[in-house]
C-alpha cells in the first residue's frame, strides 16, 4: 500500500503563547505543504455529518523541504558513564527470562559488540535458540542447547586472555526430568576481539544504532574483571555482592534502583551507570520473586528485572520542521496541522491534532469540553486485530482491517497501545504521543478522537460556546483548570484516569460543578503519568476488568508512581461514585434506543425532557450502530456507589447477544453473559445533584454522540442534550 | 464439543442463514458455528480488508508476523460489506473445517 506522510507534535495541549513543534516525515522527494485548520468534524462516513474543518491563517502555512525521518524502536540499556571495559580477563553474567527465543534473530544480552565492524563481544541468544558468545571475528561459541521461553536462566561467558579460553554456559532455575540444568561450552579464541562499541544490555551496536534487541527480562547483570569459576558466578547473583568476590566486580547493575526513571544504577562502586532507551518495562518481578510481596516498593530486591522488547518505543526524536506559536486570538478548540504532498496517484495527507486552551486561569465559555487525551494514548496505534486471539469473538464480526490497521501491520516500529501485546506476547504498559498516532486522526474509525468530533460538530452547529482542555492539563493542574467553568463535558470514552485527574473531577462535582458524561466505560482504569518524561502514560492490566491481556502476578504496581493499577473499582473508587454509572457491557454489531422511565417524570428532571414526549423512544437512530445506546454501555448500581438519589431517567435494555457482560462482575463463569439473557446488560441514562449546587448527567453510552447530528440535528437526543447544557451552564444552584 | 459436519443439511442451513443476514440476528446454532469459525488469532486466516473507506472491501490475510505486507486478494472486490462478510465466512469455513462451505 502507498506510503504515508506522517507527523506528530511535541505537545497535545497548548496555551496561547505556547510553541508547538511539529515533526514531519514526508516520503515523496521535494517539498510538502502545511497549514493550520480548526477541526469541526472528522466523521467522513456516508451517514455521518461529513468532514468539516476551517482553514486558519497562521505562521506555519507554507511549503517545507520533505525528508524521511526514521523510527528506531526497541529498548535497551546503554552504559553512558564512560567507555567501559577494557578488561584482559572477564566474566559477564545475568539472570534472564527470554520471552521470544527463536524469533529468527540474534538477541543480545550484554556486551560491547558492534555488528557494523565485527568488533567487541556479546553474550546473546543465537538464531538457533542457544546461548552464545561472540567476540571480534572469531566463530561464535554456542552451548548448542535450546533455551525455553519464560524460564529463568543464569547465563554467563568467561574469558581468560592467558589461555584464550571462553566458557559459555547457562543454569536453569527450574529443572525438568531428562533436561540438563547446567550446560556449558568451552572454546579457544584465535583472533583478537577488537575494541567494540558502547556497552549495551539487551541489544548490541550496529554502528551508532542498536540492533539484536533482546525480548524478555534481564536481572542482575554483572561484569567482573576476572575469569570466574561457575561456583563464583552463582555467588554473585544476589545483592549486596559477595564480600569476597566484590573486589573483582567491575559493574553490577541493580535495576530495582531508580525504578521510576530511565536511569540504571551500577552498585559496584565504579559508577558505570547507564540509562534505558525507549522505555523497557520496569517494576517487573525478578528471578528471585517468590510472592512474599506483590509491591515492588516494599521488596525492591525482588524486582530487579527489566523487561525489554524489540518493539518498545517512547520518543521518535524527530527533528522539528516548523513551530506554531499559538496566537493569543486563535480561540480554544480542536486544531490540526494539515500536511500534504502530491504523488503520481494524487495526494497524500495527514491531519495532526492538538488542542488549544484559553489563557491559563481564564474561560472564554461557560462550558469546557474535556478531551480525553490519556484515553487517546491508551489506544494509540492499537493493533487489536493481531494482538487479540479473541478479537472476533469479542466483536462478533470477521476482522476487518482499515487502511490504518493495514499500515501499522505492515510497518513495524510505530509503537503499540496498552491494548496490544509486544512481539513476545507480553502486555504493553507504556504509551506515548511522541510518535505518529495514526488512529488519533479525523477520517478514521469512529472511536475515541474521531468519535469525539461528533461533540465538537454538535456544539458548533448549536452555536454553544465551548473551550477545550485535556487530560494532560487536568492531571497537571487538578481542579484549578476546571474551576472557571460552570459545566464540563467529557468525551465519548474517557476510560483512563490518573488519581490526580479523578480527584480533580470529583472535587469539581462536589464543589458545585456540573459534569456531562457523554460516553461509557469511563473512569475505569487507573493510569499514571510520568513525573519527568513528557507525553507518556503507564497502565497495568491488574486483577480484573475487560482486559486486553493479563499483568503477570506481582506486576500490578506501576513503575512510574508505585500505585496499584488496574480498575478504579478495585482501588476503592468505582466510576459510580463520580458519574453514577459504571461499565456494564459491550457489543459492536448494533446499537439500540433508550426508553424513558417513570423517574423521568420527576420534576427534578423536567428541564431535561422539555419538548420530548412522555412515551417518546429516545435515539432509535445514529451513525454509531444505528442507535444512541450502544458499543459500550454503563449501568447504575447503588452497591458500587451510585448516589441513592440518582434518577435513572431512561434506560436501554434490548441488547442482542453480541453484547457481552463485563467480567469484573462475573465472580464465577456461567452461561447467562450476553445481552439477550443477562439483565445486567443494560444502559442507564442518569441525573443526580451533587453538593453545593452541582449536578451530573450520564449518558451511559459510547454511541450517544453518533446520534446528535441525525435529521439535521433535529432529534430528541440533540434536544435532550441541549436541554441539559442549557440548565448546566445556568448558575442557579441545583 | 460440537463439530461442523460439512455434509449435514443443518450446516448448509446455517450457512444459508448467515448469507441472508450476515450481521444477524443469528440463531443460537449459527452463533455457535460462528464461534468455532472465529476462535483464535486471525493471523494467517482470511480476513476482510477495507480498501476504500465505507465503499470497497476485499479478502486478505496477514503474513506470519508484523512488518510484512498484508496479502490482499485481487480476485473479488466487494462494494457491500455484507457480501464481503459472506465471502469471508466461506473462506474461513474452508480453513477451519478443511472442506468447502456447502453453500455457494
Ligand atoms: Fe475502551
Amino acid at each position: 500500500m502507498s506510503e504515508r506522510i506522517l507527523g506528530y507534535s511535541d505537545r497535545l495541549s497548548a496555551l496561547p503563547g505556547d510553541a508547538v513543534n511539529f515533526k514531519i516525515s514526508a516520503p515523496m522527494p521535494g517539498k510538502f505543504k502545511a497549514r493550520l485548520v480548526r477541526l469541526i468534524c472528522g466523521d467522513d462516513s456516508p451517514e455521518g455529518p461529513g468532514f468539516k474543518s476551517k482553514n486558519v491563517d497562521s505562521e506555519i502555512d507554507g511549503t517545507y523541504p520533505a525528508r524521511h525521518q526514521p523510527i528506531l524502536a526497541g529498548s535497551y540499556m546503554w552504559v553512558t558513564a564512560r567507555q567501559p571495559f577494557d578488561l584482559p580477563n572477564f566474566t559477564v553474567q545475568a539472570m534472564i527470562w527470554p520471552t521470544l527465543p527463536g524469533n529468527g534473530k540474534p538477541q543480545a544480552i550484554l556486551g560491547n559488540y558492534d555488528a557494523a565492524n565485527g568488533s567487541g563481544y556479546a553474550l546473546y541468544i543465537d538464531e538457533l535458540v542457544c546461548l552464545a558468545f561472540r567476540a571480534g571475528k572469531n566463530p561464535p561459541v554456542s552451548t548448542g542447547v535450546k533455551m525455553l521461553a519464560r524460564h529463568w536462566y543464569e547465563v554467563y561467558a568467561v574469558y581468560d586472555s592467558g589461555t584464550g579460553r571462553v566458557v559459555v554456559g547457562h543454569n536453569m532455575m527450574l529443572t525438568y526430568h531428562g533436561m540438563p540444568g547446567s550446560v556449558s561450552e568451552t572454546q579457544m579464541l584465535a583472533e583478537p576481539m577488537g575494541e567494540g562499541g558502547r556497552f549495551l544490555i539487551a541489544a548490541w551496536n550496529d554502528d551508532k544504532f542498536a540492533s539484536a534487541h533482546f525480548n524478555g527480562k534481564i536481572d542482575g547483570p554483572r561484569v567482573s574483571g576476572r575469569a570466574l569459576k561457575p561456583a563464583e558466578i552463582e555467588r554473585l547473583r544476589d545483592l549486596p555482592l559477595d564480600v569476597e568476590l566484590a573486589q573483582y566486580v567491575v559493574a553490577a547493575w541493580d535495576f530495582s534502583r531508580g525504578m521510576s526513571t530511565v536511569k540504571v544504577t551500577d552498585v559496584s562502586g565504579n559508577r558505570y551507570h547507564g540509562r534505558s532507551i525507549n522505555l523497557p518495562t520496569r517494576a517487573m518481578t525478578g528471578w528471585n520473586w517468590d510472592s512474599s510481596d506483590f509491591n515492588w516498593q516494599s521488596k525492591p530486591e525482588h524486582y530487579g528485572a527489566i523487561h525489554f522488547h524489540d518493539d518498545d518505543l517512547y520518543d521518535c526524536g524527530w527533528r522539528t520542521d516548523f513551530t506554531l506559536t499559538v496566537p493569543a486570538d486563535l480561540g480554544s478548540g480542536v486544531y490540526c496541522v494539515h500536511v500534504w504532498q502530491k504523488t503520481p496517484e494524487g495526494k497524500i495527507e495527514d491531519y495532526i491534532p492538538f488542542f488549544v486552551r484559553p489563557a491559563r486561569g481564564t474561560a472564554t465559555a461557560p462550558l469546557a469540553l474535556l478531551i480525553p487525551t490519556a484515553s487517546y494514548l491508551a489506544y494509540a496505534n492499537q493493533q487489536m486485530i493481531s494482538s487479540w486471539w479473541f478479537d472476533e469473538l469479542s466483536s462478533c464480526k470477521f476482522a476487518t482491517m482499515s487502511s490504518v490497521d493495514q499500515y501499522l501491520e505492515e510497518h513495524e516500529g510505530f509503537g503499540l497501545s496498552v491494548y496490544d501485546e509486544h512481539s513476545d506476547g507480553s502486555g504493553v504498559c507504556y504509551s506515548s504521543h511522541l510518535r505518529p498516532i495514526l488512529n488519533m486522526r479525523p477520517k478514521t474509525d469512529l472511536w475515541q478522537f474521531n468519535a469525539d468530533t461528533h461533540l465538537t460538530d454538535w456544539l458548533e452547529k448549536k452555536k454553544i460556546p465551548y473551550d477545550v482542555i485535556t487530560d494532560d492539563d487536568l492531571h497537571a493542574e487538578g481542579v484549578d483548570c476546571l474551576r472557571p467553568y460552570r459545566c464540563v463535558m467529557t468525551g465519548t470514552h474517557p476510560e483512563y484516569y490518573s488519581k490526580a485527574m479523578l480527584d480533580a473531577l470529583q472535587a469539581y462535582t462536589n464543589g458545585g460543578g456540573r459534569l456531562m458524561y457523554m460516553g461509557a466505560n469511563g473512569f475505569y482504569w487507573r493510569i499514571a503519568y510520568h513525573a519527568g518524561l513528557p507525553g507518556v502514560i503507564e497502565h497495568r492490566r491488574a486483577e480484573d476488568g475487560m482486559r486486553a491481556w493479563f499483568s503477570e502476578s506481582g506486576e500490578y504496581f506501576m513503575s512510574f508512581t508505585g500505585e496499584m493499577s488496574g480498575l478504579w473499582a478495585r482501588n476503592g473508587r468505582p466510576p459510580n461514585m463520580l458519574v453514577g454509572n459504571a461499565f456494564a457491557a459491550q457489543g459492536f454489531v448494533e446499537s439500540v434506543p433508550y426508553h424513558r422511565t417513570p423517574e423521568s417524570q420527576d420534576p427534578r428532571v423536567s428541564f431535561m425532557f422539555e419538548g420530548i414526549g412522555a412515551d417518546e423512544v429516545i435515539g432509535d437512530f445514529g451513525t454509531v450502530g444505528g442507535g444512541a445506546a450502544g458499543w459500550e454501555i454503563d449501568r447504575a448500581d447503588t452497591r458500587l456507589g451510585t448516589p441513592p438519589h440518582a434518577l435513572i431517567v431512561a434506560a436501554a435494555t434490548d441488547f442482542p447477544d453480541s453484547y457481552h457482560w463485563v467480567n469484573e462482575e462475573m465472580n464465577h463463569t456461567h452461561s447467562a453473559v450476553n445481552g439477550d439473557t443477562n439483565p445486567r446488560v443494560r444502559c442507564d441514562m442518569m441525573f443526580f445533584e451533587t453538593p453545593n449546587g452541582g449536578a451530573v448527567f450520564s449518558t451511559g453510552s459510547i454511541s450517544y454522540g453518533g446520534s446528535l447530528a441525525h435529521d439535521g440535528y433535529k432529534n430528541n437526543v440533540s434536544r435532550l442534550t441541549e436541554n441539559v447544557v442549557k440548565r448546566f451552564v445556568d448558575p442557579t444552584p441545583f | 464439543m460440537i463439530k461442523i459436519d460439512p455434509q449435514s443439511a443443518q450446516s448448509a442451513a446455517l450457512a444459508t442463514q448467515f448469507k441472508a443476514a450476515p450481521f444477524g440476528p443469528y440463531s443460537a446454532d449459527l452463533q455457535k458455528l460462528l464461534q468455532l469459525l472465529r476462535w483464535g488469532f486471525v493471523r494467517g486466516r482470511t480476513i476482510i480488508i477495507c480498501t476504500k473507506p465505507y465503499k470497497e472491501w476485499r479478502l486478505g490475510r496477514m503474513a506470519p508476523r508484523r512488518g510484512l505486507p498484508v496479502e490482499v486478494s485481487e480476485r473479488e472486490v466487494f462494494t457491500d460489506y455484507g457480501a464481503a462478510a459472506w465471502a469471508c465466512f466461506r473462506a474461513r469455513w474452508q480453513e477451519v473445517v478443511g472442506q468447502p462451505c456447502p453453500v455457494k
